[in-house]
């Protein structure tokens, strides 16, 4: 299984579509939030040290709220995402894409506790490493799943052109490619352009600059533009 | 219909859908105290909007329109499902009714992974405490001698400290160590549970054994006395919650490798939901008890016939709210 996409149909029967998030991912934003955690103990250490024996039973308060509650909170408090996970653009999200309630927050984050073992998450390693949609046990368990939240693109029209009709009809998929070069040549260097208009000589019939406009051309009467 | 004419006429709805994303998707208690001042999409319409975009998002990719269009539609399509299909919030009102009736009823639900879960804490427990009254060296073959001479230490009857099983740490460290530690076995004893149920027999059986020697070798070595008084007052919330911790991981390893007339994934999804239930019971006892255990049992000075009274008595409330809590209560689903 080479496509890592999981597609959920909805009750209102459009897909949604999940792109699962692999183990290098989530141990980097892993090891981010170690990394705040680390330093959150560090502060409350040095403020509690000052209190003695009094501030070392509540340092051990404050790590087990610190090791336990911390992804919970943050997974269902801020959509699914802790700061580490943020910084990756990781999301948890339920099997079904919905988001994630408290207690699916709570049981994957208890099954840590199994994905540790025997050291380094070599268990949560190998398990996701098997599944498709690369869950460690915990996620298999609570019935969620890490996916790389969906990123806002810039839009962009297409290039406005004289409008050309093409000399043969364009299947589908071939259309979406034409009008897809169309709405990204904003984007592409002008040797670019020629180079990807070249690959497409038996439909425009001529190459470099004039190649690109006829193409551009077809794209805008694709689009439904006329002249 | 051509990409372009499609957009041109639907553009505003998308617009207006992507606003009221915007303004209102991201707190609930925000969107209301702003409902009369907002303007835009009507609240009341927007599952209908909802409905309205994905049909013109699959009309979209039906048609073969460019990535633009159908990335937008599904990106707002997403957004518009998150918001419409997020989990309620937490039922705070209902914790009561989940310390009281809830939680007792879901312990009583596991009752077989319960017997069993006990049977493997108390049997090699009632054992080792009783081989060691008959051979008190067998004690040395399970814990070390240094272990043992400090388990010694903290019960001598002969020192008369003020702080029972303390060499000098207060009262609050202690609280904060108990929580940190019993809790955390506590979760661990249930997720272990994924391992086809051997962590957590091997938790609970190393945990009946360990708790086994230091009784029977205290009670042989005479420093019994002091260690009931101090154990008598948590041991009910504490063993309780640990079993019901086992009989969690039980039930998950059964899921895993019984799971019956479900699909293995989907009977691991109940018992995980079961067990994340039975895990916040847990918390709260074994918080119970770490309180109990750092500022009640410790103390020297109580009297024993009260000491034992009130331990007896939290046993009986235990076992009494498990046994009775939530019986006739109507069901919540």
């Amino acid at each position: 299984m080479l496509d890592t996409v999981r597609e959920v149909h909805t009750p209102e029967g459009v897909a949604l579509r999940l792109p699962a998030a692999g183990p290098v991912p989530r141990a980097l934003a892993w090891l981010i939030d170690l990394a705040i955690r680390g330093a959150a103990l560090m502060a409350v250490s040095i403020v509690l040290g000052m209190f003695g024996e009094f501030g070392g039973g509540v340092y051990l308060i404050v790590l087990f709220v610190v090791f336990w509650a911390y992804p919970v909170v943050f997974e269902a408090m801020y959509g699914g995402q802790t700061p580490g996970k943020r910084a990756l653009g990781l999301r948890v999200v339920s099997a079904d894409g919905a988001p994630i309630g408290w207690m699916a927050s709570f049981v994957r984050n208890l099954m840590r506790a199994v994905d540790m073992l025997p050291f380094g998450y070599g268990a949560g390693l190998v398990a996701s490493l098997a599944d498709p949609w690369s869950r460690r046990l915990g996620d298999m368990v609570a019935g969620t799943l890490v996916i790389h939240a969906p990123r806002e693109r810039l839009r962009m029209a297409a290039v406005q052109v004289t409008p050309l009709a093409p000399s043969a009809p364009l299947q589908t998929h071939e259309q979406q490619a034409v009008i897809g070069f169309a709405e990204r040549a904003h984007a592409l260097t002008d040797a670019r352009q020629r180079e990807l208009a070249d690959i497409l000589v038996p439909v425009t019939g001529a190459r470099g600059d004039a190649g690109v406009m006829r193409l551009l051309g077809i794209a805008n009467w694709l689009l439904g533009r006329r002249a | 219909m051509r990409q372009e004419a499609f957009v041109a006429r639907y553009a505003a709805e998308w617009d207006a859908f992507e606003q009221w994303l915007d303004a209102r998707e991201g707190s609930p208690r925000r969107a209301r105290a702003t409902r009369r001042t907002w303007t835009g999409l009507a609240d009341e319409d927007m599952p209908a909007r909802y409905r309205r975009l994905c049909q013109q998002q699959a009309l979209a990719r039906h048609r073969g329109y460019s990535p633009q269009v159908t990335a937008r539609l599904q990106g707002l399509m997403q957004r518009g499902h998150n918001v419409l299909y997020r989990p309620a919030p937490p039922p705070w009102n209902g914790a009561l009714r989940f310390v009281m009736a809830d939680f007792p009823r879901l312990v009583r639900a596991q009752r077989g992974c319960l017997w069993a879960s006990l049977a493997l804490l108390a049997l090699p427990l009632v054992t080792m405490f009783a081989l060691l009254q008959v051979q008190p060296d067998l004690a040395y073959g399970v814990m070390s001698p240094g272990q043992l001479a400090k388990m010694e230490a903290m019960y001598d009857p002969a020192a008369h400290a003020e702080r029972l099983a303390r060499e000098s740490q207060t009262d609050v460290q202690m609280f904060g160590y108990y929580i940190w530690n019993n809790v955390s076995i506590g979760f661990r004893t249930f997720a272990s549970g994924l391992l086809a149920g051997l962590g957590t027999i091997f938790v609970l059986v190393s945990n009946g054994v360990v708790m086994g020697t230091v009784a029977g070798h205290l009670q042989a070595v005479g420093h019994g006395g002091p260690f009931w008084r101090f154990v008598v007052g948590h041991s009910a919330p504490e063993l309780t919650a640990i079993v019901i911790a086992g009989a969690g991981g039980l039930r998950l390893g059964l899921a895993l490798v019984a799971p019956g007339q479900l699909r293995r994934v989907d009977a691991l999804v109940r018992a995980g939901r079961d067990g994340g239930r039975l895990c916040l019971g847990i918390l709260l006892m074994l918080v119970f008890a770490a309180f109990v255990e750092a500022f009640w049992s410790s103390t020297a000075s109580l009297p024993d016939p009260v000491r034992f009274g009130v331990g007896g008595g939290l046993w009986l409330l235990t076992i009494g709210w498990l046994w009775r809590g939530g019986r006739g209560v109507a069901d919540a689903r």
